[in-house]
């Protein structure tokens, strides 16, 4: 046994401590300094940050800012009150290694009731007094349906998400056992008026946009949500917080939008490969607009005429064909177009697994495409917010289309979009198509307006 | 207290030969050496194998941060595919969660527990064996999906229907599943076997609220393991049978629900946060009260604040679920129960700065850590409160915002409370003091590290950024924090890094000054286990310590003088036991804790990739649970209550005489066996 | 924890016959088996919830006329029954059943007998009611064998419906767990005719005993709640 050390320097020796004195000067800034940063750096570079949770733009995040406004402050003073504290008791407390004498002890104070009993009912207090406003925030965002606010399904799929609209109003489904009850939900959306299963066949009278969901502004949307494939979370965050799509269920939620805006979002649950690359954009119009918009996407496209005898088709024509002979296999273009709905019946119930690709009805009105990420146009950044509204019922005749990404895309998807064609989740390269082909099919798609 | 009640003598003659258990080993004796590590039962150098695998695991979850990092230093990065990143986060996170942070509190408590409860041992000490080689095999086969076919790629969350055959074709969940079935074997075993030690085990006097703060933070974490591995069990079972043999717990084209393996996820989940923080706090709690020379202010509350904390901690698992539509009746009473869970906490944080006020405090690199804890917890508790209150939530959850909360809580908060620990018992486990200069070096590159890379997170979580991306594009505005962060994440691997510099200099310095003994006691602390010597003896205690008091070895140190003044009475070094371990009995090592914890995931090899596999793996199973059986087990291991009774048996065989080699050298002087028990008369 | 302060003995008279003292008076097994049960009360807690989560959702699909569902059981007849009845009651046969979990409940009173004569030292009787326990132990999973057979003749397949996964599932780790009691009990009783299992090892017992009584008990639990309750 050998002890060498008598306590009184057995506290690790002297020299070593004096090395390290000129760092025990210096104060852990690094927590202080971040969290200060951090209320003024948020709101400071707003401007463009198309996701910011801080800049609400609609009731439904406005309730939410208002709710945190105080409890930022709160949390504010809190973290300079203990952190400070800490850090003023650690300063003023130190002894230097060289003033060290054992015998001179502090005070040994054991606790103390009073004081303790204070700091665990003062919390108590202040937090059950924040909860009642906060209850009262969560009764305000679930959605009350009135009458006459637009409704709206959002099923999210990997990776894209598909917008059907309750055009109308009798609810989402259609009743496809003839006995007069509707499977799924009535509009008013109550959890518990929903049957199951759950029947996403597509109500004749309704429409289906994917990748962009176009509203009303200055009134509230209705959404029910739910998936095809995996849970996924709808999320715009300067109209709303998030709210999950989950298989096998409905959820409810809502948007309200104040002004005529674009406003972006992103998928809130990792929902596989592609999670980073299945956003959304909702384009708020003005109403007249917005009826505007309704009625020409509940109108058909025209099919590109056939050639006269003799001629060639024209490039419109040639790449209608190529999508019917390719592309109608999964997509769907004019719901009632009797031709290809023959050939590939619409059946969503046929593939779980996500077999349903975007339906490309109206396709050229859209300004993004492939789970919003990019853009149909050229000079539009799907990921900024600068998407001028003003101008969107007119998108396909004053912007150029995106020809050479459109052309990327259809030739070699999966290039552009990380997905899993081979498991029919995300859309296959086609090397087969000849340049011409997309170049036609480009064409065609460039009618559907 | 099963070490020095029984003053045994050595049998008269020649010990019978020991014959083999199974006819196929010997019996490993006192080795050195790598078969020394492998067949040891003994706590302590369990408990060092347990930190050093864990900081094995942390470089590879380091290495995944890092490379996580990378990819996201600058938008639309094509540094790694979408598939590796999804592979690499869910590796980051599970590796770190279970297979260094947990591990890490079960590699102190392995080492702390009995020294302080004053025992010789843990209750089993084979099946504490057990635990760690299940923990590290377990760990090591989910880390052999990198070579066989990819990594799990759904989230260490793992949700449902995402984890299923049909969106993760790969096998990398059937390992991330079979490799943590393991690994909650050794948690499981290891709860049993650390709380069986608590609760039974202590040294003649101490009560349950005369127990260090560390030993009652185990405590709780032990009972939150014991409660809710088995809720992850079932849940890794059912997506087993779902993966593996076709059932339909998680198919949604047959009715079911995907909210179940949330749920089932979550109330496992959620206790499993303040298992992991638990014994964090327990370690800072031993800390600054040494080097504040003052007790820990408020114990009862400190205890009653941690047994709250596991309580509630099981009660407030939905609000990981404020956003799939639970409905507002559900999310206000959990958002409500979890603000409260803020309580407690905060009891902890103030009554640690009590300890400070008033103190005189010495600040070396342990106590920097713990006041470093402090108030990185402190923000990770607010920014926590911020998205208990569920409206927020909605727009906090699954961002960055969420990834800097527990972040600061896990690093901020735990890690740096291991660090902590690491130098303040650093001494007690290996008999060298680590270099305070070096040390101080690693805690404020750390500090800075830390805080550059997490904090910038908060502000990139409000600014909306979802977590899980592999990417982001540039017009989103992500561009600058996230580059900090990458900065600040590669100044945190050199302060990491810097502490395994810091134990190889501190090593080589000590070797060459000629290994100085550092004393049972360097730090003038509190608890018992400074009252033996350093680096602590093979069979800990020479004598049962009697407990008299809290902080009993300080009160052993310091009495009042007339003035009722503390002073010192005695120098640690004078008063402490003299490590004097002759005749003591000791448990002896074994073959079979590492050979059945070996089998276990051959059958998950097995399950996977073949059913033939499952042949060698079931052989040695059962091979091993025979020779485990019929090895004798030492009066001081789970036959306990058998074994020993067979030294007086007529059909005694050979399983009983190794149990004997023990005198009653050290029992017949001790202080124990004065005093009449209130069990005797029973 | 109570019994914490008393517990804290600090005498060693006594000799190697008797327990070691120990904080809480009781054996380390005895406390790591109470620890290992109430783990468990968990494990079937969650596979109980898992199977009424999944009959309910299962039940509630094939109401609703889910074709899906509806072909997941192989049996129309069998499918109308349970739309007719709306509960999976038609599954079952309740007097087989509760022949069975009689069997396995007198098991139990064989077991509590097994451990009165090892106390006793009543080594014949002790591997009189061990074999017993073991053997109604074997009558009830033999019951259980027959029943799956029988379900899924009925066409309740483990990997076709929900319900059959989650009703396999749950009863079938029910029966693992009788099958290691029955294999603990065994050893038992080959330790005791070897003439190892005497007066001093009645804790042994005891602590098998404490395994199988919780095993009955979750079968009562598991009998009432999957076939008793529609």
């Amino acid at each position: 046994m050998s002890v060498s050390l008598t306590p009184t320097t057995s506290l690790t020796p002297t020299t070593k401590i004096r090395k390290g004195r000129n760092f025990v000067r210096r104060l852990p800034l690094g927590p202080t300094g971040a969290l200060a940063s951090l209320a003024l750096l948020v709101s400071a570079c707003a401007e463009d940050k198309p996701l910011n949770t801080f800049e609400p733009r609609g009731p439904k995040a406005q309730g939410i800012y208002d709710l945190m406004t105080p409890i930022w402050i709160i949390m504010i003073v809190v973290f300079v009150v203990v952190v400070g504290g800490t850090l003023v008791l650690t300063v003023i407390g130190r002894v230097k290694p060289e003033d060290y004498d054992e015998n001179d002890l502090p005070k040994q104070v054991h606790g103390h009731t009073v004081a303790e009993l204070a700091w665990t009912i003062a919390p108590a207090i202040l937090l059950a007094g924040v909860s009642f406003p906060m209850v009262s925030a969560i009764w305000d965002l679930e959605r009350d349906n009135k009458p006459g606010e637009l409704d709206v399904m959002v099923i999210g799929q990997q990776w894209y998400w598909e917008y059907r609209y309750d055009v109308d109003g009798d609810g989402f489904f259609e009743d496809v056992d003839g006995d007069g009850e509707l499977y799924g939900i009535e509009g008013d959306g109550d959890q518990d008026d929903k049957e199951w299963p759950l029947n996403l066949a597509l109500d004749d009278d309704d429409l289906s946009v994917p990748n962009q969901l176009v509203i009303p502004a200055g009134q509230q949307v209705d959404l029910t949500l739910t998936s095809r494939d995996v849970v996924h979370s709808f999320w715009i965050p300067r109209l709303n917080g998030k709210r999950d799509t989950v298989p096998g269920r409905l959820t409810f939620w809502s948007i309200d939008a104040d002004k005529p805006g674009e406003y972006n979002g992103a998928c809130g649950e990792f929902c596989g490969l592609s999670h980073a690359r299945m956003r959304m954009s909702v384009v708020a119009l003005p109403e007249a607009e917005f009826d505007q918009w309704l009625k020409n996407q509940m109108s058909l496209s025209e099919v590109p005429e056939e050639p006269a005898q003799g001629q060639d088709p024209s490039p419109e024509r040639a790449g209608y064909e190529v999508f019917a002979s390719q592309c109608a296999r999964c997509h769907v273009v004019n719901n009632s177009d009797s031709a290809l709905q023959e050939l590939y019946p619409k059946d969503f119930e046929a593939d779980l697994l996500s077999g349903a690709a975007p339906d490309l009805t109206k396709f050229a009105t859209r300004s993004v495409f492939a789970g919003a990420i990019f853009s149909q146009y050229s000079g539009i950044d799907p990921d900024d917010d600068n998407l001028d509204v003003t101008n969107y019922l007119q998108l396909a005749g004053t912007e150029r289309l995106n020809e050479a990404l459109l052309t990327r895309w259809i030739k070699n998807a999966p290039e552009e979009k990380a997905m899993y064609p081979e498991g029919r989740r995300g859309m296959p390269a086609f090397p087969g198509l000849s340049d011409t082909d997309v170049e036609n099919l480009v064409a065609y798609l460039a009618t559907l307006d | 207290m099963a070490i020095v009640e029984r003053p045994l003598a050595l049998p008269e003659g020649d010990l019978p030969e020991i014959e083999n258990p199974l006819g196929a080993f010997s019996r490993p004796h006192k080795e050195t050496g790598i078969k020394d590590w492998l067949t040891t039962v003994d706590h302590k150098k369990i408990g060092i194998m347990y930190g050093t695998a864990s900081i094995f695991f942390m470089m590879i979850g380091g290495v995944a941060a890092l490379l996580i990092r990378i990819q996201l230093a600058t938008p639309d990065s094509n540094f790694l595919s979408a598939d590796a990143y999804n592979q690499l986060y869910t590796m980051h996170g599970t590796v770190m969660i279970f297979l260094v942070v947990m591990p890490i509190g079960a590699a102190f408590a392995n080492y702390l527990l009995p020294l302080q409860v004053g025992a010789r041992d843990v209750a089993f000490p084979r099946i504490n064996a057990f635990s760690f080689w299940c923990f590290f095999l377990g760990g090591l086969m989910l880390n052999t999906s990198w070579f066989l076919g990819g990594g799990p790629d759904g989230g260490w969350f793992n949700y449902a229907p995402n984890n299923g055959v049909a969106y993760s074709p790969s096998n990398g969940i059937d390992f991330w599943n079979v490799g943590l079935l393991i690994t909650g074997i050794a948690s499981l075993s290891g709860a049993i076997n650390l709380i069986t030690t608590v609760l039974n085990m202590r040294a003649p006097g101490m009560d349950l609220m005369k127990m260090p703060i560390f030993v009652w933070m185990t405590l709780v974490t032990q009972f939150l393991l014991l409660f809710a591995i088995p809720i992850i069990t079932t849940a890794q079972v059912l997506l087993l049978m779902d993966r593996l043999f076709g059932a339909n717990f998680f198919n949604v084209e047959q009715g079911a629900d995907p909210l179940l393996w949330q749920h089932l996820f979550w109330i496992f989940g959620h206790p499993e946060v303040y298992l992991m923080i638990l014994p964090a706090f327990g370690i800072v709690s031993e800390v600054i009260p040494a080097f504040a020379r003052k007790p820990i202010f408020g114990y009862p509350f400190m205890v009653f604040s941690g047994v709250a904390i596991g309580f509630m901690g099981f009660g407030v698992w939905a609000h990981h679920m404020f956003v799939p539509g639970m409905g507002p009746l559900s999310v206000s009473a959990f958002a409500v129960a979890t603000m409260f869970i803020a309580v407690p906490t905060g009891v902890k944080i103030l009554n640690w700065v009590a300890t400070l006020w008033g103190g005189k405090l010495i600040l070396n690199t342990a106590m920097l850590f713990s006041i470093g804890l402090i108030t990185q917890f402190t923000v990770g508790g607010l920014s926590g409160v911020s998205h208990a209150l569920a409206p927020s939530d909605t727009q906090q959850t699954d961002t960055y915002y969420i990834v800097a909360h527990f972040h600061y809580v896990l690093f901020g908060g735990a890690l740096f409370g291991f660090m902590a620990g690491f130098y303040f018992w650093w001494p007690k486990a290996f008999g060298y003091i680590l270099n305070e200069a070096w040390g101080k070096w690693n805690f404020w590159v750390m500090v800075v590290g830390f805080n550059l890379t997490f904090g910038p997170m908060h502000i990139l979580g409000l600014q909306g950024m979802p977590r899980r991306i592999h990417t982001y594009d540039a017009a989103m505005g992500f561009n600058l924090w996230n580059l900090v962060a990458t900065i600040g994440s590669m100044i945190l691997a050199v302060g990491v890094l810097l502490f395994v510099v810091n134990a190889l200099v501190s090593l080589r310095d000590w070797k060459n000054a000629g290994r100085p003994n550092p004393g049972p006691d360097p730090w003038d602390a509190r608890t018992i286990e400074w009252s033996i010597q350093s680096p602590a003896p093979e069979h800990n205690f020479d004598y049962d310590p009697q407990i008299v008091s809290v902080d009993d070895w300080w009160y052993q140190k310091y009495a009042e003088d007339e003035t009722g003044r503390l002073r010192k009475v005695a120098h640690g070094a004078d008063i402490a036991q003299p490590g004097n371990g002759e005749g003591v009995h000791l448990p002896a090592p074994s073959y079979w804790p590492i050979l059945l914890a070996a089998s276990l995931p051959l059958l998950g090899y097995g399950l996977i990739f073949s059913l033939w596999l499952t042949i060698p793996g079931g052989f040695l199973l059962v091979v091993s649970m025979f020779g485990w059986a019929l090895e004798p087990a030492d009066d001081l291991d789970l036959a306990h209550d058998h074994d020993d009774h067979d030294d007086h048996d007529d059909h005694d065989d050979q399983d009983d005489h190794e149990s004997i080699v023990e005198t009653a050298s050290a029992e017949d002087t001790a202080l124990v066996g004065d005093a009449p028990s209130p069990g005797d008369t029973a | 924890m109570t019994t914490a302060t008393a517990g804290v003995s600090v005498a060693d008279s006594h000799d190697g016959n008797e327990a070691h003292r120990t904080s809480l008076n009781l054996s380390n097994m005895k406390v790591a088996m109470w620890l290992f049960l109430a783990s468990e009360c968990l494990l079937f807690g969650a596979l109980i919830s898992t199977y009424l989560l999944s009959k309910a959702r299962f039940l509630t699909e094939l109401l609703a006329g889910n074709p899906i569902v509806e072909a997941s059981i192989d049996n129309p007849g069998l499918v109308r029954e349970m739309q007719e009845t709306g509960s999976v009651e038609p599954l079952f046969d309740i007097p087989f059943t509760s022949f069975s979990s009689f069997v396995l409940l007198m098991s139990s009173l064989a077991m509590v007998l097994a451990h009165k004569a090892v106390s006793e030292a009543d080594y014949k009787n002790t591997r009189i009611w061990l074999a017993t326990t073991a053997l109604l132990g074997s009558i009830f999973i033999a019951g259980q064998i027959y029943e799956f057979t029988a379900f899924k003749e009925e066409g309740l397949s483990f990997t076709g419906s929900l319900l059959g996964s989650a009703f396999y599932t749950l009863t079938g780790f029910h029966g693992v767990h009788v099958s290691i009691g029955i294999l603990m009990l065994l050893t038992l009783l080959v330790l005791s005719f070897k003439g190892k299992l005497n007066q001093d090892r009645a804790e042994t017992v005891e602590l098998v005993g404490l395994y199988w009584h919780f095993v009955d008990i979750v079968w009562v639990l598991i009998f009432t709640i999957v076939y008793l309750i529609p």
